[in-house]
């Protein structure tokens, strides 16, 4: 059972537990509450949930390895220096993506004993997110997070025999596209913003770097921030709508269907949805002709090369990002999906929300082709924290 | 008593802990003001969000009172809401409000705060729907 389930309310959950389970049948009452509050909070972000900056190193005897998606832990039983033995729950990602970067999880066994560096969480809770792991009877380190996977040999981006540029696997092969470049959006400038990897500013002045935002909505954007995004629609597994779902980690698919004048986007993250963008000449309309959605109503063209895709239609009940930027039903976005090259898709978004930003701006990142896989199962419900 | 309060706010927090959805005050919100805890007058808060200005409407219907005005100061998350209509015999009547939004973060965040319509001097709550 993950440690720091509860860490947000910890004192109120403590006064709650004795309360009810002093109660006739409390221990059953108890344990139907629980059963039901665990779909609440099914994913923290992971800034909300570890602390960036108090690394720690541990060494223990591993008890316990669930190889579960979306992140695996080992169990860890560690001695201080008071001869007393704590037990560590130890995040070392996500195992699908550990998977194809060569481990598995017969890589530790019971009773090895490991030494992790890694970042401890927010609560007291005696959980970890694992830097690297290595294991003391070799020497050797493993479950080293994933950096930017080998890609398929250098070639042309694929054409469809038209000469159009072809964002799906060619016939006979499969593939998706994974890693992005960037799990955060912010406005193309030269300015370079401190921040973690999902978009935790390092100094919250530097909120109006990341994008020009109407009074309201910066305050609302700093508010998401000192929470350490512990708010995040995502985490109770609602859509990763607009350009989020282009930075999940794993993956997404082109299915380009020429005959039906459309294309799906198949998404490998959120709870594997899909989107439907009409290339077959229909108009776009406004946004306020449509029914708010999470993935909007999307039309697309091709620009010489590249997928020039407008939406408009989306709820308000995503954010644009892990890093909390907010937007409201007038959001209108125009994505350039350029595939450079076999490997490589450039993506590059404009915002255009005038109840939420000062004017229409662009951020960009690139995503890598992930050759000869598909995207693998994983349902963000499927939450290790809670199935244990 | 005192457990069973502590199993209604537990409850309440599980459900009302995420959700914040566009601008923090559209939407439509529910609730009552009134000079005493006894007397109270049911109010339904209707607003909209233009880029420019908060608009409203207090008791959509053949009651309805137009906001004249609604200023947010996101410093402290405080609401100062003006409007005049009519009150039940008819005669105008103008309403000042000043609340503050709590729980933010909550798809159902609350606004409370004073409430002044006419010469009559009250509070309210109000949850968003």
């Amino acid at each position: 059972m993950t440690l720091d389930l509860l860490e947000i309310n910890v004192n109120t959950m403590k006064a709650f537990a004795s309360a009810i389970i002093d109660r006739p049948y409390g221990l059953g009452l108890a344990i139907a509450l629980l059963l039901f509050a665990a779909p609440v909070f099914p994913q923290r972000p992971f800034s909300a949930t570890y602390d960036s900056s108090r690394p720690l190193k541990l060494q223990g005897i591993v008890t316990r390895i669930d190889w579960v998606t979306p992140n695996a832990f080992v169990f860890i039983e560690v001695r201080d220096t008071t001869n007393t033995i704590a037990n560590w729950a130890i995040d070392i990602g996500n195992p699908i993506e550990l998977e194809r970067d060569g481990w598995k999880r017969s890589t530790l066994n019971i009773g090895d004993v490991i030494t992790v560096e890694g970042l401890p969480t927010r609560s007291e809770a005696r959980q970890a997110f694992a830097k690297s792991v290595t294991l003391m009877r070799t020497g050797k380190r493993l479950f080293v997070p994933p950096t930017r996977r080998a890609a398929a040999p250098a070639a042309p981006a694929p054409r469809w025999p038209d000469g159009q540029i072809r964002l799906s696997p060619t016939p006979g092969k499969t593939g998706y596209w994974g890693a992005s470049s960037s799990k955060v959006l912010v406005e193309n400038t030269a300015v370079k913003i401190p921040m973690t990897e999902d978009g935790l500013l390092l100094n919250i002045s530097d909120a109006d770097k990341v994008a020009p935002f109407l009074p309201w909505a910066k305050a609302l954007y700093e508010y998401r921030q000192r929470r350490f995004l512990r708010d995040d629609p995502y985490s109770r597994c609602v859509p990763p709508g607009g350009p989020r779902q282009f930075q999940m980690p794993n993956g997404f698919q082109f299915i380009e269907q020429k005959e039906l004048g459309r294309i799906l986007v198949f998404l490998g993250g959120g709870d594997r949805n899909w989107r439907v963008i009409y290339t077959d000449g229909r108009p776009l309309g406004t946004a306020a002709e449509a029914v708010p959605s999470y993935y909007g109503f999307s039309v697309g063209r091709w620009e010489k090369d590249t997928l020039v895709v407008e939406s408009v239609g989306y709820n308000e009940k995503f954010w644009l990002t892990s890093a909390g930027l907010p937007h409201t039903e007038a959001l209108h976005l125009t994505e350039r999906f350029t595939r450079t090259d076999l490997n490589t898709l450039k993506y590059e978004v404009t915002v255009d929300d005038p109840r939420t930003y000062t004017r229409p701006w662009t951020g960009s990142w690139t995503v890598q082709w992930v050759p000869d896989q598909d995207i693998q199962e994983y349902f963000c419900e499927d939450n290790s924290d809670f199935i244990r | 008593m005192q457990k069973l309060a502590l199993f209604v706010v537990f409850l309440l927090m599980m459900m009302s802990a995420f959700g914040q959805e566009g601008h923090p005050l559209t939407g439509t919100w529910s609730g009552d003001w009134g000079p005493t805890a006894a007397q109270r007058n049911h109010v339904t808060l209707v607003m909209t969000w233009d880029g420019k200005v908060v608009k409203g409407t207090i008791n959509p219907g053949p009651e309805a009172i137009q906001l004249a005005s609604v200023v947010l100061d996101v410093t402290n998350w405080t609401v100062r809401i003006e409007a005049d209509g009519k009150d039940q015999s008819g005669k105008p009547v103008h309403v000042s409000a000043e609340g503050k939004i709590d729980d933010l973060s909550s798809a159902h965040r609350k606004l409370s705060g004073t409430w002044m319509q006419g010469t009559t001097k009250g509070d309210f709550r109000l949850i968003r729907d």
